[in-house]
């Protein structure tokens, strides 16, 4: 639909070009909405989390650098940081991590080479999560996607600090190193 | 407490990456890394994985209008200008008198004797450390609202700061005040309420000494006092 890269649609926001800025909006929204209705699990607060998160990128469009990461990478980071702030108290959620982030047995079961075609790093990363054990699985969602402490992971998963903050750890190692396999596999 | 090993580090390597280490926590793991670039290196790759994990929520389509409403807010903002900043902070520096009197301010408000100038500042929060003599931390508390704002540590000249709560994102010069001049030693970016910074001080941080963020009209938004080492 558009043939503009990322990199070039922040250079038109930095510059206040009101197209580049439309269609910057557009090309997001659908991503920033979820996330922030992933971690606030509410539809209006998710609106005022979306809206803030533009605005910031808007904002510090001029001091994105490309070096330090993609595009949709620097705006979902900028809103998940202000959608765990905006539910610092809160009660834990019984849920299902493959459900929340779409997890399921026919990304599991596929070859390594039908993976390398996925080309998409959000297809790949889906892979690589559901291969690790389930309560790494849970431990990495919960701490790293709804931002919540090693402390908490252990409250919700009733078990102790030690062993939370573990498999929070071997859970992100495994995942970085699935990644960095796939890169070198393409 | 000293400040972190190798080892200790990569145990925590993990939390600091995906951004869920405490505030203290953070602080010393920083200030690990100011002096080990084998550990920043590890830091760095996996900031790189965690930072992949928000793209793992699922789209969802917003609620109409949503585009519009934002555009609107793009119009109605002003944004903040990096050049404006930078030309700010070298005037900062030059008239250092200004700086000293904005964080003298801060100060005299938090001391109980002399409220008069102070009533939107509540008392000093500073927290006395557990630290080793190797290093010495404080919260930082917000200039406004009193509330906790992050935490600095501070190991010989290495500075460590930490902020996660309560200072609106930008860029803020970071000033030293060890009980005469004010000294700028740095910048930092805060986004999503959070930023972290390390380095060095060009002067000596003893006990007491004063560390504000200050914005760019050289207002302290949050400072620290350094407790006293034991």
């Amino acid at each position: 639909m558009w043939s503009v890269s990322d990199d070039a649609l922040v250079a038109g926001l930095a510059t206040g070009d009101r197209d580049a800025a439309s269609a910057f909006v557009q090309r997001f929204q659908r991503r920033v909405f979820g996330l922030a209705r992933t971690i606030v699990a509410d539809d209006r607060a998710a609106e005022d989390v979306a809206q803030e998160a533009f605005v910031r990128a808007w904002k510090h469009a001029a001091a994105y650098d490309p070096r330090r990461g993609s595009v949709v990478g620097w705006l979902l980071t900028i809103t998940r940081n202000l959608a765990i702030d905006a539910v610092r108290v809160r009660r834990p959620i019984a849920f299902d991590p493959a459900t929340l982030v779409g997890l399921d047995r026919a990304s599991t079961e596929r070859a390594p080479a039908e993976l390398a075609e996925l080309g998409d790093d959000t297809a790949r990363l889906r892979v690589a999560l559901s291969r690790l054990p389930e309560d790494q699985c849970r431990a990495i969602v919960l701490s790293g996607l709804l931002g919540y402490t090693a402390r908490e992971v252990g409250e919700i998963e009733d078990i102790p600090l030690g062993t939370a903050k573990t498999r929070i750890r071997t859970a992100l190692i495994r995942l970085r190193a699935a990644l960095v396999s796939e890169e070198r596999a393409e | 407490m000293s400040t972190y090993t190798c080892v200790q580090l990569r145990d925590a390597a993990p939390e600091l990456a995906l951004g869920i280490l405490g505030g203290a926590e953070r602080a010393e793991a920083l200030i690990h890394l100011t002096n080990c670039t084998r550990c920043q290196a590890y830091v760095a790759e996996l900031t790189e994985a965690a930072d992949t994990i928000p793209l793992l929520a699922l789209e969802h389509e917003p609620p109409p209008g949503f585009d519009q409403r934002v555009l609107a807010r793009f119009g109605a903002g002003r944004r903040r200008s990096t050049r404006r900043w930078v030309a700010s902070i070298a005037v900062a520096a030059a008239a250092a008198a200004i700086l000293s009197i904005t964080i003298v301010r801060v100060v005299d408000a938090n001391n109980p004797v002399n409220q008069a100038g102070g009533a939107t500042t509540s008392t000093s929060t500073s927290t006395p450390s557990t630290a080793a003599p190797t290093i010495v931390q404080a919260r930082m508390v917000s200039a406004t609202t009193g509330t906790s704002a992050g935490w600095v540590s501070v190991a010989g000249r290495q500075v460590a700061i930490a902020v996660d709560y309560g200072v609106d994102s930008g860029t803020y010069g970071i000033v030293v005040h060890p009980g005469k001049d004010a000294v700028l030693i740095g910048d930092m970016s805060i986004t999503a309420n959070r930023g972290s910074w390390t380095g060095t001080s060009t002067v000596d941080v003893p006990a007491g000494s004063e560390i504000a963020l200050v914005d760019a009209q050289g207002n302290a938004v949050c400072q620290g006092t350094v407790a006293t080492s034991r």
